[in-house]
Protein backbone atom coordinates (compact mmCIF):
# COMPACT_ATOMS: atom_id res chain seq x y z
CA UNK A 1 0.00 0.00 0.00
CA UNK A 2 1.37 3.46 -0.87
CA UNK A 3 1.41 6.19 1.73
CA UNK A 4 -1.39 8.64 1.11
CA UNK A 5 -0.21 12.07 0.20
CA UNK A 6 -1.92 14.82 2.19
CA UNK A 7 -1.13 17.47 -0.40
CA UNK A 8 -2.71 15.36 -3.10
CA UNK A 9 -5.84 15.04 -0.97
CA UNK A 10 -5.78 18.76 -0.28
CA UNK A 11 -6.02 19.80 -3.94
CA UNK A 12 -9.44 18.14 -4.34
CA UNK A 13 -10.64 19.90 -1.24
CA UNK A 14 -9.32 23.24 -2.43
CA UNK A 15 -10.82 23.13 -5.90
CA UNK A 16 -14.17 21.75 -4.79
CA UNK A 17 -14.33 24.18 -1.88
CA UNK A 18 -13.72 26.99 -4.34
CA UNK A 19 -16.51 25.80 -6.61
CA UNK A 20 -19.16 25.26 -3.90
CA UNK A 21 -21.27 28.35 -3.21
CA UNK A 22 -21.75 29.46 0.42
CA UNK A 23 -24.78 28.04 2.21
CA UNK A 24 -25.30 25.34 -0.44
CA UNK A 25 -26.90 22.00 0.26
CA UNK A 26 -24.20 19.44 -0.45
CA UNK A 27 -24.37 15.66 -0.80
CA UNK A 28 -20.97 13.93 -0.76
CA UNK A 29 -21.02 10.43 -2.25
CA UNK A 30 -18.16 8.40 -0.80
CA UNK A 31 -17.53 11.00 1.90
CA UNK A 32 -14.85 9.05 3.78
CA UNK A 33 -14.23 10.50 7.23
CA UNK A 34 -16.04 13.72 6.39
CA UNK A 35 -13.01 16.00 6.02
CA UNK A 36 -14.33 17.79 2.93
CA UNK A 37 -17.79 18.35 4.41
CA UNK A 38 -16.38 19.56 7.71
CA UNK A 39 -14.23 21.97 5.76
CA UNK A 40 -17.18 23.21 3.68
CA UNK A 41 -19.28 23.53 6.82
CA UNK A 42 -16.79 25.78 8.57
CA UNK A 43 -15.65 27.73 5.49
CA UNK A 44 -18.89 28.09 3.57
CA UNK A 45 -21.65 27.34 6.11
CA UNK A 46 -23.10 24.61 3.94
CA UNK A 47 -25.67 21.97 4.92
CA UNK A 48 -23.92 18.70 4.16
CA UNK A 49 -24.70 15.01 4.07
CA UNK A 50 -22.08 12.33 3.46
CA UNK A 51 -22.59 8.78 2.27
CA UNK A 52 -20.23 5.87 2.87
CA UNK A 53 -20.47 2.13 3.42
CA UNK A 54 -17.61 1.82 5.88
CA UNK A 55 -18.65 2.13 9.57
CA UNK A 56 -15.17 3.32 10.55
CA UNK A 57 -15.48 6.21 8.12
CA UNK A 58 -19.00 6.96 9.36
CA UNK A 59 -17.57 7.12 12.87
CA UNK A 60 -15.05 9.68 11.59
CA UNK A 61 -17.96 11.78 10.28
CA UNK A 62 -19.78 11.52 13.61
CA UNK A 63 -16.64 12.71 15.41
CA UNK A 64 -16.46 15.71 13.09
CA UNK A 65 -20.12 16.55 13.57
CA UNK A 66 -20.80 15.85 9.89
CA UNK A 67 -24.13 14.29 8.86
CA UNK A 68 -23.54 10.89 7.34
CA UNK A 69 -25.50 7.95 6.03
CA UNK A 70 -24.03 4.49 6.25
CA UNK A 71 -25.24 2.66 3.18
CA UNK A 72 -25.11 2.22 -0.54
CA UNK A 73 -24.99 5.28 -2.77
CA UNK A 74 -27.74 3.94 -5.05
CA UNK A 75 -30.06 3.41 -2.09
CA UNK A 76 -29.82 6.89 -0.62
CA UNK A 77 -30.11 8.70 -3.97
CA UNK A 78 -33.55 7.12 -4.49
CA UNK A 79 -34.71 8.71 -1.24
CA UNK A 80 -34.34 12.28 -2.48
CA UNK A 81 -36.60 14.17 -4.83
CA UNK A 82 -35.30 16.17 -7.81
CA UNK A 83 -32.85 18.99 -7.02
CA UNK A 84 -32.85 18.39 -3.27
CA UNK A 85 -29.18 19.39 -3.25
CA UNK A 86 -27.30 22.24 -4.89
CA UNK A 87 -24.23 20.10 -5.33
CA UNK A 88 -23.54 16.37 -5.37
CA UNK A 89 -19.86 15.54 -4.93
CA UNK A 90 -18.36 12.39 -6.31
CA UNK A 91 -14.68 12.83 -5.49
CA UNK A 92 -12.53 9.71 -6.02
CA UNK A 93 -15.66 7.58 -5.84
CA UNK A 94 -16.62 7.02 -9.47
CA UNK A 95 -13.97 4.33 -10.01
CA UNK A 96 -15.52 2.12 -7.32
CA UNK A 97 -19.10 2.17 -8.60
CA UNK A 98 -20.64 -0.86 -10.27
CA UNK A 99 -22.75 1.15 -12.66
CA UNK A 100 -21.27 4.65 -12.79
CA UNK A 101 -23.70 5.97 -15.43
CA UNK A 102 -26.73 5.20 -13.23
CA UNK A 103 -25.20 6.93 -10.25
CA UNK A 104 -24.16 9.95 -12.30
CA UNK A 105 -27.66 10.27 -13.80
CA UNK A 106 -29.24 9.93 -10.35
CA UNK A 107 -26.79 12.46 -8.91
CA UNK A 108 -27.73 14.87 -11.72
CA UNK A 109 -31.39 14.37 -10.86
CA UNK A 110 -30.93 14.90 -7.10
CA UNK A 111 -28.46 17.78 -7.45
CA UNK A 112 -28.37 20.96 -9.51
CA UNK A 113 -24.72 20.26 -10.26
CA UNK A 114 -22.40 17.29 -9.81
CA UNK A 115 -18.69 17.61 -9.06
CA UNK A 116 -16.63 14.64 -10.15
CA UNK A 117 -12.93 14.04 -9.65
CA UNK A 118 -11.00 11.01 -10.89
CA UNK A 119 -7.58 9.66 -11.80
CA UNK A 120 -6.97 9.82 -15.55
CA UNK A 121 -5.87 6.42 -16.78
CA UNK A 122 -4.91 8.02 -20.07
CA UNK A 123 -2.04 9.84 -18.32
CA UNK A 124 1.21 8.86 -20.08
CA UNK A 125 2.83 7.47 -16.92
CA UNK A 126 -0.16 5.20 -16.38
CA UNK A 127 -0.02 4.12 -20.03
CA UNK A 128 3.73 3.58 -19.81
CA UNK A 129 3.34 1.43 -16.70
CA UNK A 130 0.77 -0.72 -18.44
CA UNK A 131 2.40 -0.97 -21.88
CA UNK A 132 6.06 -1.30 -20.96
CA UNK A 133 6.08 -2.61 -17.44
CA UNK A 134 2.76 -4.45 -17.62
CA UNK A 135 1.77 -2.96 -14.25
CA UNK A 136 -1.52 -1.33 -13.40
CA UNK A 137 -1.83 2.05 -11.70
CA UNK A 138 -0.91 2.41 -8.05
CA UNK A 139 -1.40 5.88 -6.54
CA UNK A 140 -3.39 7.78 -3.91
CA UNK A 141 -6.74 6.86 -5.38
CA UNK A 142 -5.70 3.30 -6.25
CA UNK A 143 -3.50 2.54 -3.25
CA UNK A 144 -3.84 -1.23 -3.24
CA UNK A 145 -2.46 -4.02 -5.37
CA UNK A 146 -4.96 -5.95 -7.46
CA UNK A 147 -5.11 -8.80 -4.95
CA UNK A 148 -6.24 -6.66 -2.03
CA UNK A 149 -8.59 -4.22 -3.77
CA UNK A 150 -12.23 -4.24 -4.77
CA UNK A 151 -13.16 -4.19 -8.47
CA UNK A 152 -12.16 -0.87 -9.94
CA UNK A 153 -13.15 0.93 -13.06
CA UNK A 154 -10.33 2.71 -14.86
CA UNK A 155 -11.52 5.80 -16.74
CA UNK A 156 -9.80 8.34 -18.97
CA UNK A 157 -10.50 12.00 -19.62
CA UNK A 158 -11.45 11.27 -23.22
CA UNK A 159 -13.85 8.50 -22.23
CA UNK A 160 -15.51 10.64 -19.56
CA UNK A 161 -15.97 13.64 -21.85
CA UNK A 162 -17.35 11.42 -24.60
CA UNK A 163 -19.80 9.94 -22.11
CA UNK A 164 -20.93 13.45 -21.13
CA UNK A 165 -21.42 14.41 -24.75
CA UNK A 166 -23.40 11.27 -25.60
CA UNK A 167 -25.54 11.61 -22.47
CA UNK A 168 -26.23 15.31 -23.09
CA UNK A 169 -24.47 16.30 -19.90
CA UNK A 170 -23.11 19.83 -19.81
CA UNK A 171 -19.57 20.32 -18.53
CA UNK A 172 -19.76 23.64 -16.66
CA UNK A 173 -16.25 23.71 -15.26
CA UNK A 174 -13.20 21.52 -15.49
CA UNK A 175 -9.66 21.41 -14.20
CA UNK A 176 -6.87 19.16 -15.45
CA UNK A 177 -3.99 18.59 -13.08
CA UNK A 178 -0.58 17.41 -14.14
CA UNK A 179 1.14 14.31 -12.76
CA UNK A 180 1.88 16.02 -9.45
CA UNK A 181 -1.91 16.58 -9.07
CA UNK A 182 -1.16 20.19 -8.33
CA UNK A 183 -0.19 22.23 -11.41
CA UNK A 184 -3.11 23.00 -13.70
CA UNK A 185 -2.70 22.33 -17.41
CA UNK A 186 -4.73 22.54 -20.61
CA UNK A 187 -2.51 21.01 -23.28
CA UNK A 188 -3.22 17.39 -24.31
CA UNK A 189 -5.01 16.61 -21.06
CA UNK A 190 -5.76 12.96 -21.81
CA UNK A 191 -2.06 12.29 -22.22
CA UNK A 192 -0.53 14.76 -19.78
CA UNK A 193 -3.03 15.08 -16.97
CA UNK A 194 -2.90 12.75 -13.96
CA UNK A 195 -6.11 13.93 -12.37
CA UNK A 196 -9.28 15.66 -13.57
CA UNK A 197 -12.10 17.50 -11.83
CA UNK A 198 -15.43 18.45 -13.42
CA UNK A 199 -18.59 20.25 -12.58
CA UNK A 200 -21.39 18.84 -14.71
CA UNK A 201 -25.09 19.57 -15.00
CA UNK A 202 -28.10 18.84 -17.17
CA UNK B 1 -0.53 -10.74 40.80
CA UNK B 2 1.78 -8.65 38.64
CA UNK B 3 1.78 -4.89 38.60
CA UNK B 4 0.25 -4.74 35.15
CA UNK B 5 -2.61 -6.98 36.18
CA UNK B 6 -3.30 -4.83 39.22
CA UNK B 7 -3.40 -1.76 37.07
CA UNK B 8 -5.83 -3.38 34.67
CA UNK B 9 -8.08 -4.49 37.50
CA UNK B 10 -8.18 -1.08 39.12
CA UNK B 11 -8.94 0.39 35.72
CA UNK B 12 -11.89 -1.94 35.37
CA UNK B 13 -13.14 -1.05 38.83
CA UNK B 14 -12.99 2.64 38.08
CA UNK B 15 -15.33 2.05 35.15
CA UNK B 16 -18.16 0.66 37.22
CA UNK B 17 -20.53 3.08 38.74
CA UNK B 18 -20.71 1.33 42.10
CA UNK B 19 -23.73 1.47 44.36
CA UNK B 20 -26.77 3.43 43.27
CA UNK B 21 -30.17 4.34 44.72
CA UNK B 22 -33.51 5.01 43.13
CA UNK B 23 -35.68 8.02 43.84
CA UNK B 24 -39.43 8.55 43.45
CA UNK B 25 -40.85 11.68 41.84
CA UNK B 26 -44.50 12.31 42.54
CA UNK B 27 -46.69 14.71 40.62
CA UNK B 28 -49.89 15.66 42.46
CA UNK B 29 -51.53 17.26 39.46
CA UNK B 30 -54.17 15.52 37.38
CA UNK B 31 -52.57 13.83 34.37
CA UNK B 32 -54.77 13.73 31.29
CA UNK B 33 -53.93 11.03 28.77
CA UNK B 34 -53.66 11.58 25.02
CA UNK B 35 -56.46 9.10 24.34
CA UNK B 36 -58.75 10.52 27.05
CA UNK B 37 -59.06 9.59 30.72
CA UNK B 38 -57.02 10.90 33.59
CA UNK B 39 -55.39 9.97 36.88
CA UNK B 40 -54.98 12.06 40.01
CA UNK B 41 -51.22 12.44 40.01
CA UNK B 42 -48.60 9.79 39.50
CA UNK B 43 -45.20 8.58 40.61
CA UNK B 44 -42.15 7.93 38.43
CA UNK B 45 -39.25 6.00 39.86
CA UNK B 46 -35.87 7.10 38.53
CA UNK B 47 -32.14 6.94 39.07
CA UNK B 48 -29.43 9.49 38.33
CA UNK B 49 -25.70 9.03 37.87
CA UNK B 50 -22.92 11.59 37.54
CA UNK B 51 -23.23 15.28 38.36
CA UNK B 52 -25.16 18.11 36.80
CA UNK B 53 -22.78 20.90 35.78
CA UNK B 54 -23.26 24.55 36.73
CA UNK B 55 -24.67 25.43 33.32
CA UNK B 56 -27.15 22.56 33.67
CA UNK B 57 -26.47 21.51 30.09
CA UNK B 58 -24.96 18.06 30.52
CA UNK B 59 -28.06 16.01 31.31
CA UNK B 60 -28.74 12.83 29.34
CA UNK B 61 -32.09 11.08 29.62
CA UNK B 62 -32.19 7.33 29.00
CA UNK B 63 -35.52 5.80 27.97
CA UNK B 64 -36.03 2.10 28.57
CA UNK B 65 -37.53 -0.67 26.44
CA UNK B 66 -40.72 -2.66 27.12
CA UNK B 67 -39.31 -4.88 29.86
CA UNK B 68 -36.67 -2.44 31.11
CA UNK B 69 -36.79 -0.13 34.09
CA UNK B 70 -35.12 2.83 35.79
CA UNK B 71 -32.23 0.72 37.05
CA UNK B 72 -29.87 1.05 34.13
CA UNK B 73 -26.45 1.07 35.80
CA UNK B 74 -24.72 0.09 39.03
CA UNK B 75 -25.92 -2.14 41.85
CA UNK B 76 -28.12 -1.49 44.87
CA UNK B 77 -26.02 -3.68 47.16
CA UNK B 78 -22.67 -5.38 46.68
CA UNK B 79 -24.51 -8.71 46.87
CA UNK B 80 -26.66 -7.95 43.79
CA UNK B 81 -26.06 -10.68 41.26
CA UNK B 82 -26.42 -8.36 38.27
CA UNK B 83 -25.97 -4.62 37.71
CA UNK B 84 -28.53 -2.41 35.87
CA UNK B 85 -29.60 -3.34 32.33
CA UNK B 86 -27.21 -0.95 30.51
CA UNK B 87 -24.28 -1.08 32.90
CA UNK B 88 -21.93 -1.88 30.00
CA UNK B 89 -22.87 1.44 28.35
CA UNK B 90 -23.28 3.80 31.31
CA UNK B 91 -20.58 4.58 33.86
CA UNK B 92 -17.38 6.48 34.53
CA UNK B 93 -15.26 6.38 31.36
CA UNK B 94 -17.88 4.30 29.51
CA UNK B 95 -19.55 5.32 26.23
CA UNK B 96 -22.18 7.30 28.15
CA UNK B 97 -19.60 8.74 30.51
CA UNK B 98 -20.90 9.62 33.97
CA UNK B 99 -17.70 11.61 34.57
CA UNK B 100 -18.95 14.01 31.90
CA UNK B 101 -22.71 13.68 31.95
CA UNK B 102 -25.56 13.76 34.43
CA UNK B 103 -27.54 10.69 33.44
CA UNK B 104 -31.21 10.19 34.29
CA UNK B 105 -33.14 6.98 33.71
CA UNK B 106 -36.83 6.98 34.57
CA UNK B 107 -39.30 4.16 34.74
CA UNK B 108 -42.18 4.69 32.29
CA UNK B 109 -45.66 5.79 33.26
CA UNK B 110 -47.82 2.66 33.18
CA UNK B 111 -44.92 0.57 34.46
CA UNK B 112 -44.84 -1.86 37.33
CA UNK B 113 -41.53 -1.20 39.02
CA UNK B 114 -42.27 1.76 41.22
CA UNK B 115 -43.98 4.04 38.71
CA UNK B 116 -47.73 4.44 38.54
CA UNK B 117 -49.37 1.84 36.35
CA UNK B 118 -52.33 -0.55 36.25
CA UNK B 119 -51.19 -2.37 39.40
CA UNK B 120 -50.92 0.86 41.43
CA UNK B 121 -53.60 1.96 43.86
CA UNK B 122 -56.02 4.57 42.58
CA UNK B 123 -56.07 7.17 45.38
CA UNK B 124 -59.75 7.84 44.65
CA UNK B 125 -61.03 4.28 45.04
CA UNK B 126 -58.23 2.85 47.17
CA UNK B 127 -58.10 -0.12 44.78
CA UNK B 128 -55.65 -0.94 41.99
CA UNK B 129 -56.49 0.75 38.67
CA UNK B 130 -56.17 -2.48 36.74
CA UNK B 131 -57.99 -1.98 33.42
CA UNK B 132 -59.43 1.34 34.60
CA UNK B 133 -55.96 2.76 33.98
CA UNK B 134 -56.44 5.02 30.94
CA UNK B 135 -55.24 3.93 27.53
CA UNK B 136 -51.52 4.73 27.26
CA UNK B 137 -49.39 6.10 24.39
CA UNK B 138 -45.68 6.75 23.90
CA UNK B 139 -46.55 10.46 24.03
CA UNK B 140 -48.11 10.03 27.47
CA UNK B 141 -44.96 8.28 28.69
CA UNK B 142 -42.81 11.14 27.35
CA UNK B 143 -45.04 13.87 28.76
CA UNK B 144 -44.86 12.29 32.21
CA UNK B 145 -41.06 12.11 31.91
CA UNK B 146 -41.04 15.78 30.96
CA UNK B 147 -42.76 16.62 34.26
CA UNK B 148 -39.88 14.84 35.99
CA UNK B 149 -37.36 16.85 33.92
CA UNK B 150 -39.18 20.07 34.87
CA UNK B 151 -39.15 19.03 38.52
CA UNK B 152 -35.37 18.48 38.21
CA UNK B 153 -35.22 22.07 36.99
CA UNK B 154 -33.64 21.21 33.65
CA UNK B 155 -34.32 23.50 30.71
CA UNK B 156 -32.38 21.41 28.27
CA UNK B 157 -31.37 17.83 27.68
CA UNK B 158 -27.97 17.34 26.09
CA UNK B 159 -29.22 14.07 24.66
CA UNK B 160 -32.12 11.64 24.91
CA UNK B 161 -31.06 8.04 24.33
CA UNK B 162 -32.95 4.76 24.11
CA UNK B 163 -33.35 1.48 22.26
CA UNK B 164 -36.48 -0.24 20.91
CA UNK B 165 -39.55 1.20 22.71
CA UNK B 166 -37.02 3.56 24.31
CA UNK B 167 -36.06 4.76 20.81
CA UNK B 168 -39.71 5.57 20.10
CA UNK B 169 -39.77 7.73 23.23
CA UNK B 170 -36.56 9.42 22.06
CA UNK B 171 -38.17 10.37 18.73
CA UNK B 172 -41.31 11.60 20.50
CA UNK B 173 -39.15 13.71 22.83
CA UNK B 174 -37.51 15.45 19.86
CA UNK B 175 -40.93 16.10 18.28
CA UNK B 176 -42.82 17.27 21.39
CA UNK B 177 -40.01 19.25 23.07
CA UNK B 178 -37.84 20.49 20.18
CA UNK B 179 -36.44 23.45 22.11
CA UNK B 180 -35.39 21.35 25.05
CA UNK B 181 -33.75 18.41 23.33
CA UNK B 182 -30.33 19.09 21.76
CA UNK B 183 -29.44 15.61 20.54
CA UNK B 184 -31.24 12.32 20.09
CA UNK B 185 -29.86 8.82 19.85
CA UNK B 186 -32.48 6.17 19.11
CA UNK B 187 -31.16 2.64 18.65
CA UNK B 188 -32.87 -0.40 17.08
CA UNK B 189 -36.02 1.67 16.76
CA UNK B 190 -38.78 2.54 14.30
CA UNK B 191 -41.00 5.45 13.35
CA UNK B 192 -43.94 3.09 13.45
CA UNK B 193 -44.64 -0.43 14.49
CA UNK B 194 -44.68 -2.81 11.51
CA UNK B 195 -47.49 -5.29 10.85
CA UNK B 196 -45.19 -8.16 11.77
CA UNK B 197 -44.23 -6.56 15.08
CA UNK B 198 -47.91 -5.85 15.88
CA UNK B 199 -48.64 -9.48 15.05
CA UNK B 200 -46.07 -10.74 17.55
CA UNK B 201 -47.39 -8.40 20.24
CA UNK B 202 -50.91 -9.63 19.58
CA UNK B 203 -49.88 -13.25 20.13
CA UNK B 204 -48.36 -12.16 23.43
CA UNK B 205 -51.52 -10.35 24.47
CA UNK B 206 -53.73 -13.30 23.50
CA UNK B 207 -51.54 -15.58 25.53
CA UNK B 208 -52.03 -13.34 28.60
CA UNK B 209 -55.76 -12.67 28.32
CA UNK B 210 -56.63 -16.29 27.58
CA UNK B 211 -54.90 -17.47 30.73
CA UNK B 212 -57.72 -18.06 33.27
CA UNK B 213 -55.50 -16.39 35.87
CA UNK B 214 -55.91 -13.05 34.08
CA UNK B 215 -59.55 -12.72 35.31
CA UNK B 216 -60.33 -9.81 32.97
CA UNK B 217 -57.36 -8.01 34.47
CA UNK B 218 -58.68 -8.35 38.03
CA UNK B 219 -56.07 -10.73 39.44
CA UNK B 220 -54.71 -10.00 42.91
CA UNK B 221 -51.18 -8.95 43.71
CA UNK B 222 -48.88 -11.95 43.67
CA UNK B 223 -51.28 -13.87 41.43
CA UNK B 224 -52.08 -13.43 37.76
CA UNK B 225 -51.74 -15.03 34.33
CA UNK B 226 -48.28 -16.41 34.98
CA UNK B 227 -48.44 -19.03 32.22
CA UNK B 228 -49.77 -16.54 29.70
CA UNK B 229 -47.22 -13.90 30.64
CA UNK B 230 -44.29 -16.29 30.54
CA UNK B 231 -45.33 -17.64 27.12
CA UNK B 232 -45.70 -14.05 25.87
CA UNK B 233 -42.21 -13.31 27.11
CA UNK B 234 -40.75 -16.48 25.58
CA UNK B 235 -42.19 -15.63 22.22
CA UNK B 236 -41.15 -11.98 22.41
CA UNK B 237 -37.67 -13.07 23.38
CA UNK B 238 -37.32 -14.98 20.12
CA UNK B 239 -38.03 -11.76 18.23
CA UNK B 240 -35.21 -10.05 20.16
CA UNK B 241 -32.65 -12.61 18.98
CA UNK B 242 -31.71 -13.87 15.54
CA UNK B 243 -31.49 -17.17 13.72
CA UNK B 244 -27.71 -16.95 13.55
CA UNK B 245 -27.33 -15.71 17.11
CA UNK B 246 -29.39 -18.63 18.45
CA UNK B 247 -27.45 -21.07 16.33
CA UNK B 248 -24.19 -19.78 17.80
CA UNK B 249 -25.44 -19.64 21.37
CA UNK B 250 -27.43 -22.88 21.52
CA UNK B 251 -27.25 -24.79 18.26
CA UNK B 252 -28.93 -28.15 18.79
CA UNK B 253 -27.23 -28.64 22.15
CA UNK B 254 -29.14 -31.01 24.40
CA UNK B 255 -29.47 -31.43 28.11
CA UNK B 256 -28.17 -34.69 29.56
CA UNK B 257 -30.67 -37.45 30.35
CA UNK B 258 -33.00 -36.52 27.54
CA UNK B 259 -33.27 -40.04 26.21
CA UNK B 260 -36.64 -41.72 26.32
CA UNK B 261 -40.03 -40.51 25.26
CA UNK B 262 -40.63 -37.08 26.79
CA UNK B 263 -42.77 -34.44 25.21
CA UNK B 264 -42.71 -31.75 27.87
CA UNK B 265 -39.33 -32.03 29.58
CA UNK B 266 -36.59 -29.64 28.53
CA UNK B 267 -34.61 -31.44 25.85
CA UNK B 268 -32.77 -28.69 23.94
CA UNK B 269 -30.75 -25.95 25.60
CA UNK B 270 -32.70 -23.28 23.74
CA UNK B 271 -35.90 -24.55 25.37
CA UNK B 272 -34.32 -24.25 28.80
CA UNK B 273 -33.15 -20.75 28.04
CA UNK B 274 -36.59 -19.56 26.91
CA UNK B 275 -38.38 -21.19 29.86
CA UNK B 276 -35.93 -19.49 32.21
CA UNK B 277 -36.60 -16.13 30.52
CA UNK B 278 -40.35 -16.70 30.86
CA UNK B 279 -40.13 -17.67 34.53
CA UNK B 280 -37.79 -14.81 35.44
CA UNK B 281 -40.19 -12.38 33.79
CA UNK B 282 -43.31 -13.33 35.77
CA UNK B 283 -41.46 -12.67 39.00
CA UNK B 284 -40.73 -9.07 38.06
CA UNK B 285 -43.35 -7.93 35.60
CA UNK B 286 -47.04 -7.17 35.74
CA UNK B 287 -49.21 -8.70 33.01
CA UNK B 288 -51.47 -5.65 32.68
CA UNK B 289 -48.48 -3.35 32.26
CA UNK B 290 -47.32 -5.69 29.49
CA UNK B 291 -50.69 -5.26 27.75
CA UNK B 292 -50.58 -1.46 28.11
CA UNK B 293 -46.97 -1.11 26.96
CA UNK B 294 -47.34 -3.43 23.98
CA UNK B 295 -50.46 -1.52 22.86
CA UNK B 296 -48.64 1.81 23.26
CA UNK B 297 -45.90 0.47 20.99
CA UNK B 298 -48.35 -0.90 18.42
CA UNK B 299 -50.19 2.43 18.22
CA UNK B 300 -46.98 4.37 17.74
CA UNK B 301 -46.96 5.82 14.22
CA UNK B 302 -45.07 8.96 13.32
CA UNK B 303 -46.24 8.72 9.72
CA UNK B 304 -49.56 10.10 10.90
CA UNK B 305 -52.74 10.16 8.88
CA UNK B 306 -51.09 11.67 5.81
CA UNK B 307 -48.59 8.81 5.86
CA UNK B 308 -45.70 11.24 5.56
CA UNK B 309 -42.93 11.02 8.12
CA UNK B 310 -41.57 14.48 7.21
CA UNK B 311 -44.77 16.20 8.36
CA UNK B 312 -44.00 15.41 11.97
CA UNK B 313 -40.20 15.15 11.84
CA UNK B 314 -39.97 18.71 10.49
CA UNK B 315 -40.51 19.81 14.11
CA UNK B 316 -37.26 18.21 15.23
CA UNK B 317 -34.44 20.61 16.13
CA UNK B 318 -32.08 18.11 17.76
CA UNK B 319 -29.11 16.57 16.02
CA UNK B 320 -29.79 12.89 15.51
CA UNK B 321 -27.72 9.75 15.42
CA UNK B 322 -29.85 6.75 14.53
CA UNK B 323 -28.23 3.36 14.97
CA UNK B 324 -29.59 0.21 13.34
CA UNK B 325 -28.38 -3.36 13.66
CA UNK B 326 -27.85 -5.56 10.63
CA UNK B 327 -29.36 -8.68 12.23
CA UNK B 328 -32.37 -6.91 13.79
CA UNK B 329 -35.47 -8.31 12.10
CA UNK B 330 -37.95 -6.77 14.57
CA UNK B 331 -36.97 -3.12 13.94
CA UNK B 332 -35.02 -3.64 10.75
CA UNK B 333 -32.18 -1.49 9.38
CA UNK B 334 -34.62 -0.31 6.71
CA UNK B 335 -36.98 1.07 9.37
CA UNK B 336 -34.11 2.83 11.13
CA UNK B 337 -32.82 4.25 7.85
CA UNK B 338 -36.25 5.57 6.99
CA UNK B 339 -36.11 7.90 10.01
CA UNK B 340 -32.76 9.31 8.87
CA UNK B 341 -33.72 9.82 5.23
CA UNK B 342 -36.92 11.62 6.29
CA UNK B 343 -34.94 13.88 8.63
CA UNK B 344 -32.43 14.61 5.85
CA UNK B 345 -35.25 15.41 3.43
CA UNK B 346 -36.38 18.00 5.99
CA UNK B 347 -32.86 19.46 6.02
CA UNK B 348 -32.21 18.26 9.58
CA UNK B 349 -28.89 17.13 11.00
CA UNK B 350 -29.07 13.36 11.09
CA UNK B 351 -26.72 10.42 10.76
CA UNK B 352 -27.37 6.75 10.18
CA UNK B 353 -24.86 4.23 11.48
CA UNK B 354 -25.24 0.47 11.40
CA UNK B 355 -23.64 -2.11 13.63
CA UNK B 356 -23.05 -5.53 12.15
CA UNK B 357 -23.72 -8.03 14.94
CA UNK B 358 -25.35 -11.44 14.96
CA UNK B 359 -27.53 -10.93 17.98
CA UNK B 360 -30.70 -9.48 16.49
CA UNK B 361 -32.80 -6.73 18.05
CA UNK B 362 -31.14 -7.09 21.48
CA UNK B 363 -27.74 -6.21 19.93
CA UNK B 364 -28.07 -2.72 21.37
CA UNK B 365 -27.73 -4.15 24.88
CA UNK B 366 -24.64 -6.21 24.13
CA UNK B 367 -21.00 -5.42 24.81
CA UNK B 368 -19.80 -4.13 21.41
CA UNK B 369 -16.88 -1.72 20.88
CA UNK B 370 -18.25 -0.59 17.46
CA UNK B 371 -21.44 0.55 19.15
CA UNK B 372 -19.57 2.28 21.98
CA UNK B 373 -17.45 4.14 19.41
CA UNK B 374 -20.51 5.53 17.63
CA UNK B 375 -22.15 6.59 20.90
CA UNK B 376 -18.97 8.12 22.28
CA UNK B 377 -18.18 10.00 19.05
CA UNK B 378 -21.70 11.43 18.93
CA UNK B 379 -21.82 12.51 22.57
CA UNK B 380 -18.30 13.93 22.68
CA UNK B 381 -17.92 15.62 19.28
Amino acid sequence: MVTRNLNKRQIDLEIISEWVEPKSRVLDLGCGRGVLLQNLKSEKSIYGVGVDTDPIKINGCIKRGVNAYQGEIGGILKEFSDKTFDVVICSRTVQELTNPANVIFEALRVGRAVMIGFVNHGYWVNRFNMVFKGNRVINDVYPQHWYESSPENPVTINEFELFCKESQIRIQRKVYLSGDWDTKLTFLPNLLSGYALYEIAR
Amino acid sequence: MTEIQLELDSDNLSKNIGLVKYVDFTSTETFIFEGGGSINGFTLRYETYGRLNDKKNNAILICHAISGDHHCAGKYTVEDRKPGWWDNMVGPGKAIDTNLFFVICSNCLGGCQGSTGPSSLDPVTGKPYRLDFPSLTIRDIVRAQNLLIEYLNLNELYCVVGGSMGGMQVLQWAIDYPDKVKRILPLASAARQSAQAIAFNEVGRCSIVQDPGWKEGNYSRGEGPSVGLSVARMMAHITYLSDKGMEIKFGRNRRKDTKGHHLTKIEFEVEGYLRYQGQAFINRFDANTYLYFSKAIDRFDLHGEAGKLEDILSKVQARALIIGFTSDWLYTPRQNREIVTALLRCGKNATYAEVDMDLGHDSFLIDAPELYNFVRSFLND
